[in-house]
């Protein structure tokens, strides 16, 4: 084998970073807009056609470029951001880019599955749009919204992973340049095998907070 | 009070126009039960949410205790919807929070204080009779339960109005029964003026004091609970009483008693009030030379009335027959001829 222990465990950490810090990002973007894609919805709390229209064309526009080119095609703009395009930290900034607008789909799926007929109730108690938001839609939501928000760390660990291919450090990083470029089949299957571990125990942690936050 | 002056409710559905409510004139008075009743697609459920704003009248007016509620602002539509209970078919309640937090929200969103919505919760569902359930979840209640929360939800805010859009609808026949029992109550015990809305002439006839009948957008007709059962004016009216008093007679019954050689005549017989208590068919047939045959007979309550009504036929001379009924008609006895049966 031809990396050590410390090495693998500092990828790991990368990784961990890198998916930990896109993934707050990206919620950070993500949550607000998916509120708006279903609120300004026709017929909806805040209706807006408009509005609606503009953020799908945009939501889609960054959901249909593969990862692997959305990396290289903001690298200007990451170096605005962070100052470097290279390094774990570079890595984030289209790991955000890529997770905030599937964070946002997937929070516009999980609230559309709550019943009209709940936001009706609450618009005849003479609940504020906010209050229907905050009260009734995102707490209704919130086991599903669990869910969705695992499948995007899932999501992000996967990502991450090719971003180490440019350089972003990680577990990706380390297979690529050990184990497939310097043919260390060892390499290979303990990061392949960390990785299946990683997303296990996200997604049983997800599934279980999930069940949790049911009632609440 | 609840009035619509000339409503009417249209709909876009692509190029299609789809007129839901065609120019709606109703009056609903202060701590009345008023049951608007209607085919599916009638355009009950439109007509119920005008009057807290949940759907806009396209024309005409809605006015709450002789305010037009149209011109509200949206902070004052608001204030108006929590003097404005609803309470629906599939119920709406929140399955993420417990009883207690579901009959809770109204209060919450008004910013009570928590010591008070604890009272206040409690003595609701005291009222409701859950008080025993105040931690359970919706989904481990029964329909009926599930109603009685949505119930008390409603009445958290102490409205003036209560508005019940097919609150039974999705419930068994004795839930609902129990459900309208407390619809009842609420209404005795608060004043509380309640608009419903149903395509079951039952709860109509159990609860309501009057009655409109909604087909195509239009009110067909309106009255009293009374007037319209015993005397309904259009065939969809007729329908709808009929689904719950039946007495139409049996095509076999029909023929068996159609006796060419014999003059038989066949009365519909309406007792209201005191005379259904009389024995009245007994002493008719006594004083008068006539075999009387009763071939369906129903007695039932309207608006705490008892009201018989009767199919008899009359087998006899002619004239005994008009003597007869020249001498059971009165103010409490209508009789009428049933035409069709008639051979």
């Amino acid at each position: 084998m031809l990396v050590n222990n410390e090495q693998i465990i500092e990828a790991l950490w990368e990784t961990v970073y890198m998916t930990g810090a896109s993934f707050l990002f990206s919620i950070i973007i993500g949550f607000p807009l998916g509120i708006l894609l279903v609120v300004t919805r026709k017929g909806h709390l805040l209706a807006n056609e408009p509005v609606s229209k503009v953020l799908n064309v945009i939501i889609n526009i960054f959901r249909s470029v593969p990862f692997i080119i959305l990396m290289v095609a903001i690298i200007p703009l990451t170096r605005l951001i962070v100052g470097t395009s290279i390094g774990t930290a570079a890595a984030i900034v289209p790991l955000v880019f890529y997770a905030g607008p599937y964070i946002a789909r997937l929070i516009e799926n999980s609230l559309l599955e709550v019943d009209k007929g709940v936001i009706e109730a609450a618009q005849a108690m003479g609940a504020t749009p906010g209050q229907i938001i905050f009260r009734f839609l995102i707490p209704e939501a919130l086991s599903s919204l669990v869910l969705a928000l695992t499948i995007a760390i899932v999501g992000l660990i996967g990502a991450s992973a090719m971003a180490g291919a440019i350089g972003g450090g990680g577990l990706g990083d380390l297979a690529i340049t050990y184990g497939y470029q310097r043919f260390d089949t060892v390499v290979m299957l303990i990061t392949v095998a960390i990785l299946v571990i990683l997303v296990q125990g996200v997604q049983s942690a997800g599934n279980l907070l999930s069940k949790k936050v049911r009632r609440s | 009070m609840i009035q619509f002056e000339g409503v009417t409710k249209t709909y876009h559905s692509g190029k299609q126009e789809i007129h839901a409510l065609n120019g709606i004139d109703l009056t609903v008075e202060t701590g009345e039960i008023y049951g608007v009743i209607g085919f599916s697609g009638a355009g009950k459920s439109s007509l119920i949410r005008t009057v807290n704003l949940l759907e806009r009248p396209t024309n005409g007016r809605v006015l709450i205790h002789g305010k037009d509620i149209s011109t509200l602002t949206s902070k004052e539509i608001r204030d108006t919807r929590k003097d404005i209970g609803m309470i629906f078919q599939h119920f709406n309640l929140l399955n993420s929070k417990t009883v207690f937090h579901n009959v809770a929200m109204p209060l919450i969103l008004a910013k009570t204080p928590k010591n008070q919505i604890k009272e206040q919760v409690k003595s609701l569902l005291e009222f409701v009779g859950l008080a025993d359930q105040a931690e359970k979840y919706p989904d481990q209640l029964s329909g009926g339960q599930k109603q009685r929360i949505g119930i008390a939800r409603a009445l958290a805010t102490n409205p003036s109005v209560l508005l019940c859009d097919e609150a039974t609808s999705a419930l068994d026949p004795q839930t609902t029964q129990a459900i309208l029992d407390l619809l009842r109550r609420i209404n005795r015990e608060y004043n509380i003026t309640i608009l419903l809305i149903t395509h079951e002439m039952g709860v109509i006839r159990e609860i309501c004091d009057k009655v409109a009948v909604l087909e195509a957008g239009k009110v067909i007709e309106q009255g009293s609970v009374y007037e319209v059962f015993t005397n309904p004016q259009q065939p969809t009216t007729q329908r709808f009483v009929r689904s719950v008093m039946n007495d139409e007679l049996p095509e076999s019954l029909l023929t068996k008693i159609q006796d060419p050689a014999q003059n038989h005549s066949i009365y519909r017989v309406q007792f209201t009030g005191s005379s259904v208590g009389q024995p009245l068919m007994s002493q008719v047939s006594r004083e008068f030379n006539l075999d009387l045959n009763v071939l369906f007979g129903n007695i039932t309550e309207l608006q705490g009335e008892p009201y018989g009504n009767l199919i008899v036929e009359f087998s006899g001379s002619l004239s005994e027959i008009q003597r007869a009924l020249t001498a059971i008609r009165s103010d409490s006895v209508k009789v009428e001829e049933v035409k069709n049966y008639a051979s």
